[in-house]
């Protein structure tokens, strides 16, 4: 068990240090010069005042230093959370911009990862050897997961918000509100998460009932439920051994989607204007912020990795082949 | 069965997750007890999802504006003159002068007036009864401590000024005198409704790095608004009912809120405009032409194309350090070439005007030599882009469609402009297109915004859209522009000439210009005639068209508009930042609030 | 001869596999639009042949964009880009994930552990990174480069499928038999052990196929795509910027999104149909 569990960190703290290596390189290896950059966008200023600023600036951002040392004030200052200066919104660190992004990116992507993983998979379980099912709804859910997630955010935005104006367009929370533990407040970002949630979890829901329908009809077709069956066990509990042996492929599919279902949470929310992680990148992107960017990507690095290793550990409690193989000591 | 019923049961919750969100829910009894109980709002109103009773701010009193703030409001230090939120220079801090470029006016603001006793120095008489916020008195010491902090800190964008300020002496709490080494009449006219006013006894015990990267917030000025909250994604500004210029000036704002919402997609910011729920939107909005007579009380600055005011000139910026952009005729070719009329209609749906020659903003049609244009100037004539082509000497040689240089290389060039900027992507098409018809072979390309300016500053680049220079009260700052010097390593932003153009004759012609009183318009034609004869014989860069203060506003909630319309008020009705002392500011003392009537 | 008649068999259930049969259906007229469509093209490509945006009409088969481009021409041109996409991409992602799961899950131990590792680190950072550097480095992109990058970044998940199916076969008595017998690695690999999981093998592609056209469109999408010709991705970009849907331009913005929908999800079905066919258990009964 020690064994196991030393090798997994061991193995995470190696990926997260390579991740955190090439994610520092983006700023550096970017052509074109990130203060001269953040002075051009500073408009009408003389340039002899920019000349000073820029050595100023340069200082700053500890960008006259040799690399090597960049890299290694880059990893002190990350283990005391300082992940510079975003240039777009100078003066604020780039720790603070994020911080205050990730409350609804938890927001969005919780939910939707969890409710569109329960609710998928019963309904491919429940779809599964059910001819009438199987070719009605589910190709419905085929074509969900193939809907480019921006696109289906920009019809229901459309036909949600313009049309039948019942959500709101774009935004976290009304404009017209201060941000309070108010029920109107509450009301409002909830009017507001909804069409960016709805448009997340739709296309993730379509995947997952796929994939426990194909996962049931193989359980179904294994050996042991054919034994159970011509013991003349129940067709219930087959299928509920059915299930929870699919579950545990599902989960590890989890954690293989979740780069991708990061990746579709960011259109979604540069659709919405949904103020999270993803429209951040849109924007550092845009603005060529690769300070804010690094950042940006680092909180996914260190969320995906977490998620993996939630999972792994969901995996050693469920699975009684993983505590097994980890006596072994494969 | 038990699965089916959950299944059914999941689905069941999402929809009531949705129902919790519809209006229906406001009937739900408001849990805050201090909080009175929520009106049934109506339908649509509450489908709008932005009205419910107990909002913060009212809507009839705010004014909502978006368009100025890339990214969630961090700054609010007028040192930072690119990223301030947006108002603060205007609604917040105050300027001496305003300047309307549309009427061609220098408002004294806090000033009294100010004028040129001398050619080296000038008397500034301050208003009596302007007070900071805090209810402190702004006098000549704020003033000189202002324009002294150039001089402390070099990196303050105005310490420039201090290579030909020499001193700034208080004669008095109420008026100034300055004295130069060389009067800069041009420069020096801008500096006086471009520099906020600080607060000296706020200011003063700030180290340069405080002063000028700070996030001074919350701010504290002089002006008609006060701070009142900022969060991701909007500023909101409180109107200041003690503002000394209600007495001094008789003016009122009429919004009581201001709130300015960080910019959001195009799509989500034209569906906003479009319900009403912003009053002043200064995105570029493509297509809004299509909905300005379609009955959503949008309208613009002109009722007609081209709808907007000309802000700026985009010019096609040649690199003259590489062959065949260092040949004039060549340069002139491919004026003649660019089919201007497509990037109007087509890319612009006709809310943009093409330059004239000069590339002069229409603002400044008085200093135009028309006489010079008629002679020297240039329009899309592709037959006689191809004879200046083959006169010079540019043949197609090796039969490809494309011409090659009089010693017969190959030509192959880029046109570029930063990716993103959908605008002008099209554009760049659009000229490619036309160059490619009279056989000159230029590539569009699309870089990331950083390269492309490393490349434009440091020389290494074939032609670029520009349009670094904006409406101001000069034109000097537009020669200043295209004939920058001296020529550097590096051009940085704040400079111009990125094509490195060289001809002391002319650069001397800037700085003389730049040395005539602004009230010397007949001196200032003469040097402009001279500088234009230069620039349209050489055509260092090439004017396209002049992008607009995009500007299009909801009559729903606010009126009385600025518009070209006969008894209209006539500002830039723009929030971007150096606008709202260009005149915006007094926007607001003339809106009219639709619930009041 | 037994090979022979289980290929018949193959065929003849998939003939009968309604939803191979759909699937295929949809693709192959897809297909068919994307290699012949731009002979009916009247416009040339991203040309601003009209003067603005106009409806679908006999003059412009589904309309012109806002800017006055044939929306027919983009259509068409942009659905090679797909396939172009699907194949390029798709096949590289199966490639690598075929080499990296093959030898993880055939040589196991360090290596193993090696290639897992290279594995879990292209599944945690955001492949963005890498796609940023490049764009800011090349001014022009075309489509092939873009398939290129997608296929060298969304490999993970095939390997980590290929592997697992490895790692049943290899203690199976045939793999042991080769061993035994001397042959190589390699041999072993594409001898033994892959013929027999073709059919996983090319499901793998199929999905692959599908994803790096998602893949594709996400990028398009957020204007990091081709700055070349045309792609679905990019045609939706464009809309956007264009408030397409506001502003009434359905046509402009509609098609590609649904062709995407369209193509993927009939990708989808097939791979239904084929593991129905390929695996008897599967089939309906």
């Amino acid at each position: 068990m020690k064994r196991y569990f030393t090798r997994k960190v061991l193995i995470y703290l190696l990926t997260f240090f390579i991740a955190v290596t090439i994610d520092w390189m983006i700023p550096r290896f970017m052509p074109g010069d990130p203060v001269l950059n953040m002075l051009a966008k500073a408009g009408s200023v003389h340039a002899e005042a920019q000349e000073v600023m820029y050595g100023y600036l340069t200082t700053a951002f500890g960008l006259d230093l040799p690399i090597w040392q960049q890299y290694f004030n880059f990893w002190k200052a990350l283990f005391h959370g300082d992940l510079g200066v975003s240039v777009l919104q100078f003066p604020r660190p780039v720790a603070d911009v994020i911080k205050s992004a990730i409350p609804y990116d938890l927001l969005l992507l919780i939910p939707s990862i969890v409710l569109s993983w329960i609710a998928g998979n019963k309904f491919g379980a429940f779809a599964a050897r059910s001819k009438k099912l199987d070719n009605t709804i589910l190709p419905v859910g085929y074509i969900l997961t193939a809907t480019p997630y921006m696109w289906l955010g920009i019809l229901l935005g459309w036909v949600f918000a313009i049309i039948l104006k019942i959500f709101p367009i774009s935004g976290a929370f009304s404009y017209a509100l201060k941000p309070a533990f108010t029920w109107t407040f509450i009301k409002s970002v909830l009017q507001h998460w909804f069409l960016p949630f709805a448009s997340l979890f739709i296309v993730q829901f379509g995947g997952w009932a796929i994939g426990m329908r194909n996962m049931i009809i193989y359980e179904l077709e294994a050996d042991y439920a054919h034994y159970l069956e011509a013991l003349g066990a129940p067709k219930r509990l087959i299928r509920k051994y059915a299930y929870n042996n699919a579950l545990l492929p599902q989960l590890s599919g989890l954690a293989l989607k979740l780069g991708v279902i990061v990746a579709g949470a960011m259109s979604t929310e540069i659709v919405f204007s949904y103020p999270g992680i993803g429209y951040l990148i849109l924007m550092a992107i845009q603005n060529s912020d690769y300070f804010l960017l690094q950042g940006c990507f680092l909180f996914i690095i260190i969320g995906v990795l977490l998620a993996n290793f939630i999972i792994d550990i969901v995996f050693i409690l469920v699975d009684p082949r993983t505590r097994l193989g980890m006596q072994g000591g494969s | 069965m038990r699965k089916i019923v959950l299944a059914v049961l999941s689905i069941l919750i999402m929809a009531g997750f949705v129902m919790s969100c519809t209006p229906a829910a406001a009937e739900a009894p408001a849990p805050a007890a201090e909080e009175p109980a929520a009106e049934e709002p109506a339908a649509e109103e509450a489908a709008a999802a932005e009205a419910p009773a107990t909002v913060d701010y009212p809507r009839e009193e705010t004014l909502y504006t978006m368009g100025k703030q890339w990214g969630p409001p961090t700054s609010w230090n007028p040192m930072q003159q690119g990223s301030y939120a947006m108002g603060t220079i205007g609604l917040c801090y105050e300027t001496l002068f305003l300047y309307n470029p549309l009427t061609d006016e220098y408002i004294p603001w806090i000033a009294e007036s100010g004028e040129w006793l001398d050619d080296t120095t000038y008397q500034l008489k301050i208003k009596k009864g302007v007070t900071f916020s805090d209810g402190e008195a702004l006098t000549a010491d704020d003033v000189k401590f202002t324009f002294e902090m150039g001089k402390n800190f070099k990196s303050a964008f105005y310490s420039e000024l201090w290579a030909w300020l020499t001193s700034i002496e208080k004669v008095d709490d109420y008026t100034l005198t300055l004295t130069f080494s060389s009067p800069e009449y041009q420069k020096w006219a801008t500096y006086i409704y471009t520099v906020a006013i600080l607060p000296e006894h706020i200011w003063s015990t700030l180290t340069e790095e405080q002063a000028i990267t700070g996030a001074n917030q919350p701010p504290l000025g002089s002006g008609p608004y006060l701070y009142e909250a900022a969060d991701e994604s909007k500023v909101v500004w409180k109107r200041n009912d003690n503002w000394w210029g209600i007495k001094e000036m008789g003016l009122t704002m009429a919004p009581k809120y201001i709130i300015d919402i960080a910019n959001i997609s195009n799509n989500a910011a034209l569906g906003m405009v479009l319900q009403g729920q912003v009053d002043l939107d200064n995105n570029y909005l493509p297509g809004i032409a299509s909905v300005i007579n379609g009955g959503y009380g949008i309208t613009t600055y002109f009722p007609e194309p081209p709808y907007m005011l000309s802000g700026n000139t985009a010019w096609l910026v040649m690199n003259l350090k590489k062959a065949p952009m260092d040949d004039a005729a060549f340069r002139r070719a491919v004026a003649y070439a660019i089919k201007v009329e497509d990037i109007v209609n087509k890319d612009y749906g006709n809310i943009v005007l093409p330059a004239n020659p000069t590339g002069l903003l229409p603002v400044w049609d008085k200093f135009v030599d028309q006489a010079v244009v008629d002679e020297l100037g240039f329009s899309y004539d592709p037959a006689k882009a191809k004879k200046i082509l083959a006169d010079a000497g540019y043949k197609d040689v090796d039969g490809d469609g494309f011409v090659e240089t009089p010693d017969g290389s190959k030509i192959a060039l880029e046109i570029g402009c930063p990716n993103g900027w959908s605008d002008w992507m099209v554009a760049i098409q659009i000229i490619s297109q036309s160059l490619k018809e009279v056989g000159i072979n230029v590539e569009p390309v699309y870089p990331d915004y950083s390269a492309l300016t490393a490349g434009l500053y440091g020389g290494d680049f074939d032609m670029v859209i520009n349009n670094d220079v904006q409406i101001s009260n000069t034109v000097w700052a537009y020669y200043n522009f295209i004939f920058y010097h001296p020529i550097k390593e590096q051009m940085i932003s704040g400079t111009g000439n990125y094509g490195r153009y060289e001809n002391q004759e002319v650069f001397d012609l800037v700085d003389q210009l730049d040395a005539t009183p602004i009230d010397d318009i007949e001196g200032m034609k003469a040097i402009i005639s001279k500088i234009q004869k230069i620039q349209l014989t050489d055509l260092p860069m090439i004017p396209l068209w002049y992008n607009g203060v995009w500007s299009q506003v909801s009559n729903a909630y606010w009126t009385n508009w600025p518009s070209s319309v006969e008894g209209a008020p006539k500002y830039l009705p723009a929030t971007w930042n150096g606008y709202w002392n260009m005149g915006a500011v007094l926007m607001l003392s003339e809106l009219q609030s639709t619930a009041a009537e | 001869m037994g090979a022979e008649k289980k290929t018949n068999e193959i065929l003849y259930f998939a003939l009968r596999n309604g939803k191979l049969k759909i699937g295929l259906v949809i693709v192959f007229i897809f297909v068919a639009i994307a290699i012949f469509g731009p002979l009916f093209s009247k416009y040339p490509l991203n040309e601003f042949v009209a003067g603005g945006p106009n409806p679908p009409s006999a003059d412009y088969f589904m309309g012109t964009t806002a800017y006055g481009q044939d929306v027919f021409a983009q259509f068409v041109y942009g659905l090679r880009s797909t396939f172009i996409v699907g194949i390029v991409g798709g096949g590289i992602a199966t490639m690598l994930g075929m080499l990296i799961g093959f030898l993880g899950g055939y040589k196991g131990g360090w290596l193993d552990e090696f290639l897992n590792g290279i594995t879990n680190i292209i599944l945690v950072i955001p492949t963005f990174a890498l796609l940023l550097i490049m764009v800011a480095y090349l001014k022009l992109r075309g489509v092939v480069l873009e398939s290129i990058f997608i296929g060298l970044t969304c490999w993970p998940w095939a390997a980590r499928a290929i592997r697992a199916q490895t790692f049943s076969l290899v203690s199976r008595e045939f793999v042991d038999l080769a061993k035994l017998s001397g042959m190589g690695t390699l041999k072993i690999i594409f001898g033994e052990i892959a013929p027999n999981m073709m059919s996983y093998l090319f499901m793998t592609f199929i999905l692959q196929f599908g994803g790096a056209i998602l893949n594709a469109a996400t990028l398009d999408f957020i204007g990091l795509g081709p700055t070349q010709g045309a792609s679905l991705g990019l045609m939706m970009n464009w809309a956007t910027i264009g408030s397409a849907l506001l502003l009434g331009y359905w046509w402009w913005f509609v098609p590609p999104g649904l062709a995407i929908t369209a193509i993927v999800g009939a990708l989808y079905i097939m791979n239904v149909g084929l593991d129905e066919v390929f695996n008897p258990k599967l089939r309906e009964m």
